[in-house]
């Protein structure tokens, strides 16, 4: 491999690793078990929503009203959940219904009536603004009456206990073998190549050393966030669709080929659609997160969260033309995103630093990616 | 005399893979040089060479302009040197006028402002100059791919050009319109103006230039005085093997039209078909009947814009609203589909524009294979990786893709390669009733033979397939039963005992010159 080659692949953990050891070497707590579990918690509710903006960007779309979104639907579930005294599992699955509904209209709207995915979710991003601040009313809405906890307001404070998680982690890690065995034994079945079984034990092993010493780092606090299992789930859902189902596939020829995607005999009216549809699920996922996060919904919350999620999607290696991006690079997209805000926060940097800090580093893995990339086309 | 532009023993490796080899080039002032050579033989890369688009110190080897080192670092000093190149790929801003295109980035100004009136006048001449009958206020995006086509040779020769590269300028026109563009690159060549012409239509090649040069993995193997040289030696050279027949005889029964016990079955019934481009638009198509059956070649011939494409394309599903008639599938009525149900019924669609219609650039070979049938591969939702991988492995091999595999990115392949791909795709889906729109457009004679024996295939396999050719010898050559469209009408219906071009010919014409 060149040099430029291995600096492309490598760029993005790399970047991760010297904004990680900048801050550690500012401010040793960063590294400690306490602001890493902060952070992996603010990482999975970033995160979530980047999944689901990555959905949307592979067509070639975009969604900007993501941010006021998540903090109308989660001000409905608080709403619900604080004045009308609903259980919380019931209020989130109605706040889950509404943004369903939502997106899939504007989904519905962007290819029915073909008005550019810009200007449907723009209008969106002000009519849910509003509504929003409608629905509480510009006040305050905490997510639990009193001191009691529900399923809503534990959603950020709740962690598995240590063997649970490290049961889980064990389950991940079997789950896994079992997968690339089978993978195996199906591509040896049709007569393919598969690497060698020293090269398989390797990843495997490497990756189950992940897994189980990330958990061992949780537990070292209060064992792993519950936000944490939501997000892994849903990249675990989100993988398996992009890579393993039609319905992916289809999303990156649309991105990459609309006319000749409509040639080919795919549906990709219903593919957008459902695109959008799913991004309302991460929506409210992310909603509720976050406005549990927060403890009560205020009419800040969600705020410029959808550019969070579009930058991590394009830190992570996503073309905004559609086509190109993978769920692992929006993972540390969304990981440099998150590093960088809780190591700010930590040192307590000026809000206005933040922004600028977040833009540049926006701006400065983009360039780096188009110039890697062009090294790359020109052999 | 002394060379206007010479190349010496160029080499141009990309990552391992040599794409030039120690090529010698020699163009004379005021020559027309044409270079043959199969895909992947190095002409692209050459061209690539001469454009500044590989900057110097990115090859070995050297290149003389006026017999001094030419150093081009960026298509900018190349067109300082007067070399302008005219790729395949349109140059084109299809929202901005045809004047406002010929003139992009030199507008004639008065002060600071364009001077509109002079851009018009300055376009209307040359327009005119060129015999075109085009608006200069037109929009681009309104012409055909023919018209843009003569419009970027409009555009390069009123710069200033010593050395007009063409990189195959007549892979979209029509018989007129080539022999126009040959009649201004000779006038061209009485001023001085020396071309490199790039074409796989060797008839033309042997009508225009004067000496040929044949490349062939790279290496430059001759070149030739055409007065010297003969058809079958310049093929010879190319593919480095006898080609004894241009186009392979069909050795598929003709199933086709026996009279007897109702002869084949229909696979696709036309009648009647009127089809307007929009709702409430007049009809552009009008009244095309045809049944396509068994084991049959139907070719569609017709002069540019007498709706050849718009038929494939709306018997598929892709364009126009119908105003009446029927089509029938297998049996089945075909009415207002979309191409998702054409490819269910066993319709398939492979376009003319490979690269607007037919594939998604950026991805894989193996991606774009089975992107239409991917649901044989799923089950349960998910899709069988490894069995696709096969599946496409299978096609890869049988269509001979030349790529380093199928995960190689398809935008980085050869025309004829990615042709190969598109009707890969298509004929993964177990079709029926196969539409092939210019299916050897811009693609070699190798690549050619090889889509001839596929129809071949297709045919032996009781298939039926379209066939639209702006080649009248090889819609000859590989149809059973010929109907010419002109001016959206069937003009005339041959069977194969009563082809000849001069009767095809005067079909297509016959009711454009009516209407």
């Amino acid at each position: 491999m060149k040099p430029r080659h291995l600096l492309q692949n490598f760029a993005m953990p790399l970047a991760l690793a010297g904004i990680c050891t900048f801050f550690a070497l500012r401010e040793s707590a960063f590294l400690g078990p306490r602001n890493l579990t902060q952070l992996i918690v603010e990482f999975s509710i970033t995160g979530t929503l980047a999944l689901g903006m990555l959905l949307i960007l592979l067509t070639g779309q975009i969604d900007l009203s993501a941010g006021s979104g998540v903090g109308l639907i989660g001000g409905i579930a608080a709403v619900l959940v604080f004045q009308h005294g609903w259980p919380a599992p019931v209020a989130m699955l109605i706040a889950l219904v509404v943004a369903v509904i939502l997106w899939t209209l504007m989904g519905a709207l962007i290819v029915r009536e073909r008005i550019p995915s810009f200007i449907i979710t723009l209008g969106g991003l002000l009519i849910f603004k509003g509504l929003f601040w409608l629905v509480i009313q510009n006040s305050t809405v905490p997510v639990a009456r009193g001191d009691q906890d529900n399923l809503y307001s534990q959603l950020t404070t709740f962690y598995l206990p240590g063997s649970v998680g490290l049961a889980i982690a064990g389950g991940i890690v079997a789950t896994l073998g079992v997968l690339t065995w089978r993978g195996r034994q199906a591509r040896l079945a049709h007569g393919l190549t598969v690497p060698s079984p020293r090269q398989a034990v390797a990843r495997w092993l490497g990756t189950a050393l992940g897994v189980i010493g990330l958990v061992a780092v949780c537990n070292q606090f209060r064992g792993v966030p519950l936000s944490l299992l939501i997000f892994g789930s849903t990249a675990g859902i989100v993988y398996f669709l992009t890579q393993h189902t039609p319905f992916g596939r289809y999303l990156y020829a649309i991105g990459g080929n609309e006319e000749a995607a409509v040639l080919s005999g795919i549906a990709v009216n219903r593919v957008l659609i459902g695109a959008y549809l799913l991004m309302g699920v991460t929506v409210a996922l992310t909603g509720f997160m976050t406005t549990a996060y927060s403890g009560a919904s205020t009419t800040t919350v969600g705020d410029l969260m959808e550019l969070d999620a579009i930058a991590a999607c394009v830190i992570g290696g996503t073309a905004l033309r559609g086509g190109r991006g993978t769920v692992g690079g929006v993972i540390f997209g969304a990981l440099i995103m998150t590093a960088l805000l809780n190591g700010m926060t930590l040192l307590a940097v000026s809000p206005e630093i933040k922004f600028i800090a977040r833009g540049a580093v926006l701006t400065i893995a983009v360039w780096l990616d188009v110039v890697l990339g062009r090294a790359k086309n020109q052999g | 005399m002394a060379p206007l532009l010479a190349a010496h023993a160029l080499t141009k490796r990309f990552a391992g893979v040599v794409a030039l080899n120690g090529v010698d080039f020699e163009l004379r002032p005021g020559e027309i040089h044409a270079v043959c050579g199969e895909n992947g033989a190095g002409k692209s890369t050459l061209i690539k060479l001469l454009a500044g688009i590989h900057p110097y110190g990115s090859y070995e080897g050297e290149l003389l302009v006026d017999g001094r080192l030419a150093a081009f670092h960026s298509v900018r000093n190349a067109e300082a040197a007067g070399i302008a190149v005219i790729t395949q790929e349109f140059a084109l801003v299809d929202e901005l006028s045809v004047a406002e295109n010929i003139f992009l980035g030199r507008a004639p100004r008065s002060g600071l402002r364009v001077d509109w009136p002079e851009m018009h006048r300055r376009a209307a001449a040359l327009l005119a100059d060129f015999g075109l009958t085009i608006s200069p206020d037109a929009p681009v995006r309104t012409l055909g791919i023919g018209q843009k086509q003569l419009l970027e040779i409009v555009r390069a020769m009123d710069k200033q050009t010593r050395v007009l590269v063409l990189d195959e300028p007549t892979a979209a026109l029509t018989g007129q319109e080539v022999a126009v563009l040959l009649e201004h690159l000779r006038r061209l060549r009485t001023q001085g103006t020396a071309c490199i012409y790039i074409s796989h239509k060797l008839d033309e090649v042997f009508a225009i230039a004067d000496r040929v040069t044949v490349l062939r993995d790279g290496a430059s193997i001759t070149t030739l005085d055409t007065t010297a040289a003969t058809l079958p030696l310049v093929i010879k050279h190319m593919v480095g093997r006898e080609i004894a027949d241009l186009f392979p005889k069909r050795r598929a029964p003709v199933r086709a039209l026996s009279s007897s016990a109702g002869g084949a079955p229909a696979l696709l019934e036309v009648s009647h078909l009127n089809v307007a481009p929009a709702r409430g638009a007049p009809p552009f198509l009008c009244d095309v009947s045809f049944a396509l059956r068994a084991g049959e070649v139907l070719g569609v011939g017709g002069l540019m814009g007498a709706g050849r494409t718009e038929l494939l394309m709306n018997l598929f599903g892709a364009w126009g609203h119908r105003l009446g008639g029927e089509v029938r599938v297998n049996g089945a009525p075909h009415a207002a589909p979309t191409p998702r149900e054409s490819i269910a019924r066993g319709l398939v669609l492979v376009t003319e524009d490979r690269k607007r219609y037919g594939l998604v650039l950026e991805q894989s070979v193996g991606f774009n294979l089975s992107l239409s049938h991917l649901h044989a591969f799923t089950h349960t939702g998910r899709i069988d990786l490894p069995a696709e991988q096969v599946r496409n492995q299978h096609f890869f091999d049988s269509l001979r893709v030349k790529a380093p595999g199928q995960h190689a990115r398809v935008g980085g392949l050869s025309g004829g390669n990615q042709q190969k791909v598109v009707l890969g795709k298509a004929l993964m889906t177990e079709p029926t009733v196969v539409l092939l729109d210019e299916p050897t457009r811009g693609i070699d004679v190798g690549a050619k033979l090889e889509v001839y024996e596929l129809i071949n295939r297709l045919t032996e396999e009781g298939k039926g397939v379209l066939l639209v050719s702006s080649e009248l010898p090889e819609l000859m050559g590989m149809s059973d039963r010929i109907i010419m469209l002109a001016a959206g009408r069937i003009g005339g219906e041959f069977p194969r005992a009563e082809f000849s071009q001069e009767a095809l010919l005067a079909a297509a014409m016959k009711r454009a010159a009516a209407a």
